[in-house]
C-alpha cells in the first residue's frame, strides 16, 4: 500500500504547554482519511505540518512522495488545502479571488470553477468580506476543487456550516474523488459526519495519534459488554479492554468497553467464569468517546 | 502570476499612489510659480533660492510617504490572516516576496515618473537667472533612489511578525533608555550621535534623504 501522506516521529513544540510527541501517520493513497480529535488535540498543528506551513522538530514528513518541507511548494501544487480560518483577501470579490488563486496553480480547471460557482450560486461580483460563512465554505471548496488536486487537505471545512450547506460542500468532494483518484484527508469533530464519507480513521489527542486503522474495523471492532460475575483481576485478554466500570442497578454485573473484538472471543469469559451476557455495537462517535476516555485514563 | 499580485498591490494602495503621483507632480510646478521664478525680475538668485530650498523639505516627506504606504500595505492583507495564503501558495518563499517586491516597485515607478514629468514642465517654464541651472532629472533620480531605500527598508521591516517588530524596537529602547542613564550619571560618551550620523551621512542609508533636493541650483 503506498502512502499519500507520511509522518515518521515527528515532534513538535508550539508555544510552552503544548507539543506533538512522536506522531506517526500514515494515508493510504486513494483513500478518504477522517482525523479526528476534540478542540486543541493538535490537529491543525499536524496539518500545518504536513504542509510545511511550520517547521518540524524532529522526525521526517513525506507528501505525496515528496519531502517536506523542502518540497512544500512542488507538494502544494498538487494539494487543494481548506484551512480552520478563511484565510482569502476579504477586499476581493468572489471573481477576482477565483482569478488570483488559478493564477498559481498549472493545473487550474477555469471550466470547473465555473460549474462550481454556479452550483454553489455564488455571486462573483460578491465581497469576500461580506459574505456569510455558508457561502464562504462554499468558496474556498471551489477554489481547491478547480486546482484539479491529487491530494485534499480540509481543516474543519464543514464546521459551523448549515446542513444543506454541509451537504453541498461534501457531495461537491465525493463528486471529485470519484471522478479522480484523490485522496483526502480531513480533519473534524463531528463524527457522524466522517462516519459517512470516510474509509480511515486516525484519532488525535493532546498532540498524539491515539489509533489510526480503517473505519470499518474501527467501527466494527469497538464493542460494549455486558458481563456477569467477572474477575477482579483482569490479564491476557484477547482483546484490548478499554474500560471497565459496575453496570447499572438492574442488570448488575459489569460493562467492559473493547476493542479488536471478534465473535470467536466469547470463550474467554468461560476460561475466567464469567457470563457474557451482551455485545453491543459502539456507533463512531461512541467509539471515539471510550477510546479517548481510556486514552486520558490508563487503567481504566 | 506576477500580474495578479500586482493587482492586489493595486487595490490595496492604489488610491494613494494616485494622491503620491498628483502630489509629485505638482510639487515642482507649484515650487516654481510659487517662489515665482516664471518671472524673476524682481527676485535676485540668492532670494529665489531661498524660496526653491523652503520647497525641497516636502521631496524626501513624500518619498518617505510613497515607501511607507506601499511598504506597509505589501504584507498587511497577510499579516491578517498569519500569512496562511501566501504560504499555502505554491511557490517558494522567496519567489513569493520577490513577487511582492516587484509589483511595489512598479507601482512606486508612478510617482516618480510623475514627479520626473512635474519637475521637467516647472523646468520649461522657469526663466532662471544667470548662474543658475535646473535639474529635473537629477531630482526625479534623487527621489526615485529615495523612495526606493524608505519602500525597501518598510517592506522588510513589515515582512516580520510583531514579535519581530517588538524585539526590533525594544532593542532601539534599551539603547535610548541606557544612554539617558548614561548621560544622567554624567558619562561623556554619546552612543547614538555616532550611529545617527553614520546613517544619515554617505555611506550611510539615509544619505539620500538629506543634502539639497533643489530643482533649481547653481
Amino acid at each position: 500500500m503506498t502512502h499519500a501522506i507520511e509522518m515518521r516521529g515527528v515532534h513538535h513544540r508550539l508555544g510552552k504547554t503544548f507539543e506533538i510527541r512522536d506522531l506517526t501517520v500514515n494515508v493510504p493513497s486513494g483513500s478518504i482519511y477522517g482525523f479526528l480529535g476534540p478542540n486543541g488535540s493538535g490537529k491543525t498543528t499536524t496539518i500545518r505540518l504536513m504542509l510545511g506551513l511550520l517547521r518540524r522538530g524532529k522526525g521526517s514528513i513525506q507528501v505525496l512522495g515528496r519531502p517536506i518541507p523542502a518540497d512544500a511548494a512542488r507538494v502544494l501544487a498538487r494539494t487543494g488545502y481548506v484551512p480552520e480560518r478563511p484565510h482569502l483577501y476579504d477586499s476581493f470579490s468572489i471573481g477576482e479571488a477565483i482569478k488570483y488563486h488559478g493564477a498559481f496553480f498549472r493545473t487550474w480547471d477555469a471550466r470547473r470553477a465555473e460549474e462550481l460557482r454556479v452550483r454553489f450560486r455564488l455571486d462573483a461580483a460578491g465581497r469576500i468580506g461580506r459574505l456569510s460563512k455558508g457561502e464562504t465554505g462554499k468558496l474556498m471548496m471551489l477554489l481547491v476543487l478547480a486546482q484539479s488536486p491529487d491530494l485534499l487537505v480540509l481543516d474543519e471545512p464543514t464546521d459551523g456550516l448549515d446542513p444543506v450547506v454541509r451537504r453541498d460542500v461534501l457531495t461537491a468532494v465525493l463528486d471529485y474523488v470519484s471522478q479522480r483518484d484523490a485522496t483526502v484527508f480531513i480533519s473534524s469533530h463531528l463524527v457522524h459526519e466522517l462516519e459517512r464519507i470516510c474509509d480511515w480513521v486516525g484519532v488525535m489527542d493532546d498532540g498524539r495519534l491515539v489509533a489510526e486503522m480503517p473505519m470499518q474495523t474501527f467501527k466494527s471492532g469497538i464493542k460494549r459488554l455486558r458481563v456477569a460475575d467477572a474477575p477482579s483481576l483482569v490479564s491476557d485478554t484477547p482483546f484490548v479492554l478499554l474500560a471497565r466500570e459496575p453496570g447499572d442497578g438492574l442488570s448488575g454485573g459489569e460493562v467492559w468497553v473493547v476493542r479488536g473484538w471478534q465473535d470467536p472471543m466469547k470463550q474467554y469469559f468461560q476460561g475466567v467464569g464469567a457470563r457474557l451476557r451482551e455485545v453491543v455495537d459502539l456507533d463512531l462517535e461512541e467509539g471515539f468517546v471510550e477510546l479517548l476516555r481510556t486514552f486520558r485514563t490508563p487503567g481504566a | 502570476m506576477f500580474r495578479q499580485i500586482l493587482l492586489t498591490q493595486w487595490k490595496w494602495s492604489g488610491l494613494g499612489v494616485v494622491v503620491a503621483g498628483v502630489a509629485a507632480f505638482a510639487l515642482p510646478v507649484l515650487t516654481v510659480q510659487q517662489a515665482g521664478v516664471a518671472d524673476p525680475t524682481w527676485l535676485d538668485a540668492l532670494a529665489l533660492l531661498s524660496a526653491v530650498e523652503g520647497w525641497s523639505r516636502a521631496y524626501p516627506l513624500l518619498a518617505l510617504a510613497v515607501g511607507l504606504l506601499l511598504g506597509t500595505t505589501a504584507w498587511s492583507r497577510d499579516h491578517r490572516n498569519q500569512h496562511v495564503y501566501a504560504l499555502t501558495l505554491p511557490l517558494p518563499r522567496w519567489h513569493y516576496v520577490l513577487l511582492r517586491y516587484g509589483s511595489g516597485l512598479v507601482l512606486l515607478a508612478a510617482p516618480v515618473v510623475m514627479l520626473w514629468l512635474g519637475a521637467m514642465l516647472a523646468a520649461s517654464m522657469a526663466s532662471v537667472p544667470p548662474g543658475l541651472q535646473t535639474y529635473p532629472h537629477a531630482l526625479a533620480l534623487r527621489f526615485a533612489l529615495a523612495a526606493l531605500v524608505a519602500f525597501s527598508l518598510l517592506f522588510a521591516i513589515s515582512a516580520g511578525t510583531a514579535r519581530t517588530a517588538g524585539y526590533v524596537l525594544s532593542i532601539v529602547g534599551v539603547v535610548l533608555v541606557g544612554q539617558l542613564l548614561f548621560s544622567l550619571a554624567g558619562g561623556q560618551t554619546n552612543l547614538i550621535e555616532p550611529v545617527f550620523d553614520r546613517m544619515i551621512t554617505w555611506p550611510g542609508p539615509f544619505d539620500i534623504f538629506v543634502g539639497r533636493w533643489m530643482l533649481i541650483d547653481v
